[in-house]
This record gives C-alpha cells, structure tokens and sequence, in this order.
C-alpha cells in the first residue's frame, strides 16, 4: 500500500538492500559471538537507535537538539524507576511504556512552547543544550528517586506474561535479537515516515519554512509531530538500554552523551537514517581503541573534530564522499572526451 | 523585615553574577547573531587564574586585576582564530565553540585535576546591614559587579565605541556603509565579553570552589537570562538576571536546588512562547 502510491526510486532500492545486507550480518553474527561481545554489539544497537533518532529530528526536521540524551536518559530512568518499584508481573512492560511516554510528554510540552514561538535553528540548539544540563543535575541530585551519583541498580530484564505464560528475555541471543527488533522496526517505520507526501513537506519546511507556510502547511505543528517522535524513539532506546544493561546513571542524560550523539549522526551521514547506526558502530569502537591507550585523549579528539568539521567538510562527511565521486565523474567525462 | 534582607542580599548576588556573565553573551549574540558555547569556560578560566595566583603567593586583588586580562586575551585569539572565519555560518559557530569548550575543559582537568580548588575569602567577617549579618564578601562582590555594570551602561551609552555597538546591533550593512568598522567593533566586544565573564570567574571562586566544568553551568543560566531578557542591550540583561536570579533564589528556600534550577528552564521557556524577542526587545 504504500509503495503503491510512491513506487520505490533507485536510491531506496539500493538503501533497502543495504540495510537488508546490514541484518543479515547482525542475524548471523550471533552464532559466532560470545556473550560479552552481543553484549557489546547490542548496547551499539541502542545506542544507534538513538543516534537515528536525532538524525529524524536534525537531519529530516532541520532542528538540531544538543541535549538528546536528555530524552534518552528520561526514557532510561523511567524503565528503571517503574520496573523497580510497581510489583506486578507486568511491571517490566509498564516501564517500557513510561519510557516512551514519559519524554513524549515532555518533548511535547517543550516543543508547543518553543517551535510554536518560532525557536529554530542556532536558539532551539541552545535552548535544548540548557534542557540536558538541568536533567542531568535533576538526576544527580533528586537522590530520592533517582538514586543521585550512583543511579538505580539492579533493573530486571523485559519479561513478557501472557495469562500463565511468561518469558523473561535473558542477557545473550534473546535480549540481543528483542534489540535487534527494536532498531529494524523502528528504522523501517521512521524511513516509512519520511516517504512521501510527508517527507517532501518535511523537506520543504528545511528549503524555506516561510514558502512552506504560504502553501498552506502548518509548519510548527509538522515540527512538532518530528520532534515528539523522535523523542519517543529516543526514549524507547533509552528503556532497551536500562533493562539490558540493568543499570541508570546520570551521564546517560549527560552532555557528553549528547555530544557523541551528534558525532555518530554526523559521521554516518545526516538524513541517512542508516548512517547514524553505521556511525555509532566506528565512532564506539575508536573511542574503544582509543580510551585504551589513554583515558583522557577522547574528549580532545571530539572537541578537535567539531572545529576540524565547520572548516574542513561542512555539510558532512558525506559531501567529502560526494565531492569524490564528482570529482571522479568529471575525470572520465573528460577522459572520454579525449577519447573521442 | 530582618529575615528578609539575607534573602534579598542572596538575591542580589546570584543576579550580580549572572549580569556579569551573560552581558559579554548578550552583546555578542546583539551583535554578531553569534552564540558562542565556549562562554562559560571564561569563567573557568577567571577561577583558575585566582587558583594559580594565590598557589603563587599572590593576592586575591592581584588575580582580580589579572583576570580580565587572561579572559580578553583568550577571548580575542579565539575571535581572531576561528570565530571571524564564520560570521555567516550561526551554527557552524556553534559546533566550533563547542568544540573548543571540550578541549579548554579537558584541559583544564589534565592540568589542574578534576578535584574543586577551595579558595579562601578575601574579605573576612560579616557586616551588619539594615541590622541583618550579612558576609562582606558577598557585599564586596555585589559593589563590584555593579560598579562594573555601571562602567559597562556608560561606555555603552555615552563614548563613542558605544555608539559603535549600538549602530552595528541595530542595522550591520547600514554601519558599515557608514564607516563604522565592524571587524574592530567585533574583536573588542568580544575581548571585553570574555574579560567581564573572567572577572566574574574570580568572584564567584571564594564562594564555592574553581573545578573544570564550573562554565557549563554558567553557561546554562546565561543562556536563559539572554532568552529571556532580550538580546543586544544592557537593560535586557539586568531584567533577565534579576527573574532568573530572584526566581532560583526563592524556589532554593522552598524545594531542592536541581528541581528549582528545572522550574526556572520551564518558566523561561514559557516566558519565550509569549514574548520571542524577550522581555526588553532590541
């Protein structure tokens, strides 16, 4: 149905199989893997989860948000807070419920006041910077609930129960298959989303919002719509990660965070959607490699890497590749033109 | 009437800070439509000159009169390094700043430790105002901060690089066209932003202690006093401090100081919905 209303072009033919590539290896790669590292390649999952979430609202919305982790986190805590303290059997479902609602709520509270105020661009990045800093110090220091510093411990895992029946998803293949889930799901809806009629207003919102407004779009609300959805992703990812890892801290809502969010978008290709998951499986695995030789080199790398960005490929990694293949192109026009 | 002075006085010295470090925000964002995220490591920067001064023996006076020397310094290479390649580019401004706020940070910690420097006051003793105790060096700090104010009003409104300011702020393509040079305008502006915030670094030191990420929570409520308070002019900034400061002062006698910091973020957002340009428009 809904490709029969906008039949697929070739670049999402060749982004369908790239991704149907990507799962097959993630499908696989389980039979040879020991527990630590489907660990480690499923946090990367939700992490990339979250990542897509803000390439959603930056690379497809056109508002940058430097405090995502806020909504993450919030999604985290939420998973925790409700798993740990309702005691019923479904206490594990509620929370992944609440962790989808809860920054769906807040990031459409913050959203009516801000976009419907006209906040865009460089202001909606600062006042979402602000919004990480203050839920970061709310966690740390509402001990309370939170349990300040040193975070909740101890969340169960995601058990299902039907009637009688219950299935508790343990740590190894079946977390890392319900994650794997998630993040395919997820993905393909979103990418659904962005087809089509909506994507096309979406696009035209970034062209020229004021023209997008006169053809008779309701802009803000359009805004809007991206921005609670993305939280809502963002917080689903935020829910995986609380009951797969079975711990919440703090620098989950964190700036740093925030901040290796936006890189992983940015590597992998803004408006990609698949690009983020790609950039944050590169940009863990050197911050890995790199942390292991010295601790406090990272933080420089990320800092040297923004400033390295605005000068050296401003509108992304991926224009460096474009660039190439033009240049490429234009190589073997001239070539065949010799030729002839 | 004497429970109330402390409060007041508190009051006043949050909003004494925050017009210090949100006026070099406030003018530069007037100015130049430039938000800069390395802002509040300014103020990192003005703590640990009193850090290195008083380590070396020196006095707090010493390290007062220094720091906004190292804050403009700082501030105008930054301006002349990287800032003034991409005055067209808002965002790119962003990332860049950011960026550099990371660096300055880690560096800061590689260099002084993540651990707080506690830093004695200067001006021991309380003084008895209006029949209440009150710290003198929180006194101290308020006579200062508005005595720097001051300065700041009349230079603003009375000289003629003011009037500088004030032409760019309102129409850049006509002062240029006037004669006006904005590029200076630009780099002394900045320079003397990152000097008051520096200065303001080494005022709020003695009252908790200098640690690497102190800027970023500055840099928060700077933010919100410029949201706030309205961009480009002096009057904004005093308005926005003085909400957002009494505002955080009250709700901190009455709920944890994390919720209140949250409930003034929800209050600044609101105020935005209803007035855009903030309270004191440009």
């Amino acid at each position: 149905m809904l490709f029969k209303n906008t039949p697929l072009d070739r670049g999402e033919k060749i982004w369908l199989l790239t991704l149907a590539g990507f799962l097959l290896v993630l499908l696989v790669y389980p039979l040879w893997a020991d527990t630590y590292t489907l660990s480690i390649t499923r946090d990367t999952l939700i992490y990339g989860l979250l990542a897509l979430s803000l390439d959603y609202l930056w690379g497809k919305g056109g508002l940058l948000s430097f405090g995502h982790a806020a909504f993450f986190g919030m999604g985290a805590y939420a998973m925790g807070i409700t798993a740990l303290n309702l005691n019923t059997p479904l206490a594990s479902l509620i929370g992944l419920f609440a962790a989808v609602a809860v920054p769906g709520v807040a990031s459409l509270v913050v959203g009516y006041f801000l976009l419907f105020a006209g906040v865009r661009g460089p202001y909606f990045v600062v006042v979402t910077l602000a919004i990480g800093i203050i839920s970061q110090q709310a966690a740390i220091s509402w001990v309370s609930v939170t349990g300040g510093d040193s975070g909740l411990l101890g969340i169960p895992h995601l058990a299902v129960t039907l009637f009688n029946l219950s299935y508790e998803f343990h740590e190894g293949m079946p977390l890392y298959f319900l994650v794997l889930a998630f993040s395919t799901a997820v993905l393909l809806g979103l990418w659904a989303a962005c087809r089509g009629q909506k994507g096309n207003i979406l696009a035209a919102i970034q062209d020229n919002e004021l023209r997008a407004q006169t053809l008779g779009h309701h802009t803000s609300l359009h805004l809007l719509f991206v921005l609670v959805l993305s939280a809502m992703v963002a917080g689903l990812a935020g829910g995986l990660y609380a009951f797969s890892t079975g711990f919440v801290a703090p620098d989950l809502l964190g700036l740093m965070l925030s901040t290796e969010v936006f890189v992983w978008v940015a590597i992998g290709g803004r408006g990609t959607l698949l690009g983020p998951f790609i950039g944050a499986f590169v940009v863990i695995r050197l911050e890995q490699f790199i942390s292991s030789i010295n601790i406090s080199l990272w933080p420089f790398i990320i800092g040297v890497f923004f400033v390295a960005m605005v000068f050296l490929f401003p509108d992304g990694i991926l224009s460096v590749v474009r660039r190439i293949n033009n240049f490429v192109a234009r190589k073997t026009a001239t070539h065949h033109q010799e030729d002839a | 009437m004497q429970d109330l002075i402390p409060v007041i006085l508190n009051m006043m010295t949050l909003v004494s800070i925050l017009m210090m470090v949100a006026l070099g925000l406030a003018i530069i964002y007037g100015l130049m439509d430039l938000i800069n995220f390395a802002h509040g490591e300014f103020v990192t920067m003005g703590a640990y000159t009193l850090v290195v001064v008083s380590n070396q023996g020196g006095s707090y006076w010493l390290a007062l009169l220094l720091s906004p020397i190292v804050g403009g310094i700082f501030g105008i290479v930054l301006e002349r390094t990287v800032i003034r390649y991409l005055y067209s580019r808002p965002l790119a401004i962003i990332l860049a700043t950011w960026g550099i706020s990371l660096v300055l940070r880690q560096s800061f910690q590689l260099i002084f430790g993540a651990y707080a420097y506690g830093v004695a006051e200067p001006v021991a003793g309380s003084l008895s105002f209006f029949g209440a105790e009150y710290p003198a060096y929180r006194l101290f700090l308020i006579g200062v901060s508005l005595f720097l104010m001051g300065i700041c009003y009349v230079v603003f409104r009375y000289t003629g690089f003011g009037l500088d300011v004030r032409t760019v702020i309102q129409n850049r393509d006509m002062a240029e066209a006037l004669g006006i040079d904005t590029r200076r305008v630009y780099v002394l502006a900045f320079g003397a932003g990152a000097a008051m915030a520096a200065v303001a670094g080494v005022l709020v030191a003695p009252l908790g202690s200098a640690f690497p990420h102190m800027g970023i929570n500055y840099l928060a409520k700077s933010f919100f006093v410029v949201i706030v308070g309205g961009v480009g002019n002096i009057a904004g900034v005093a308005v926005g401090s003085a909400l957002i400061g009494c505002l955080e002062t009250l709700l901190n006698y009455q709920v944890p100081v994390s919720l209140s910091q949250a409930l003034v973020l929800i209050v600044a957002i609101i105020i935005v919905r209803f007035r855009p340009q903030g309270m004191i428009p440009a």
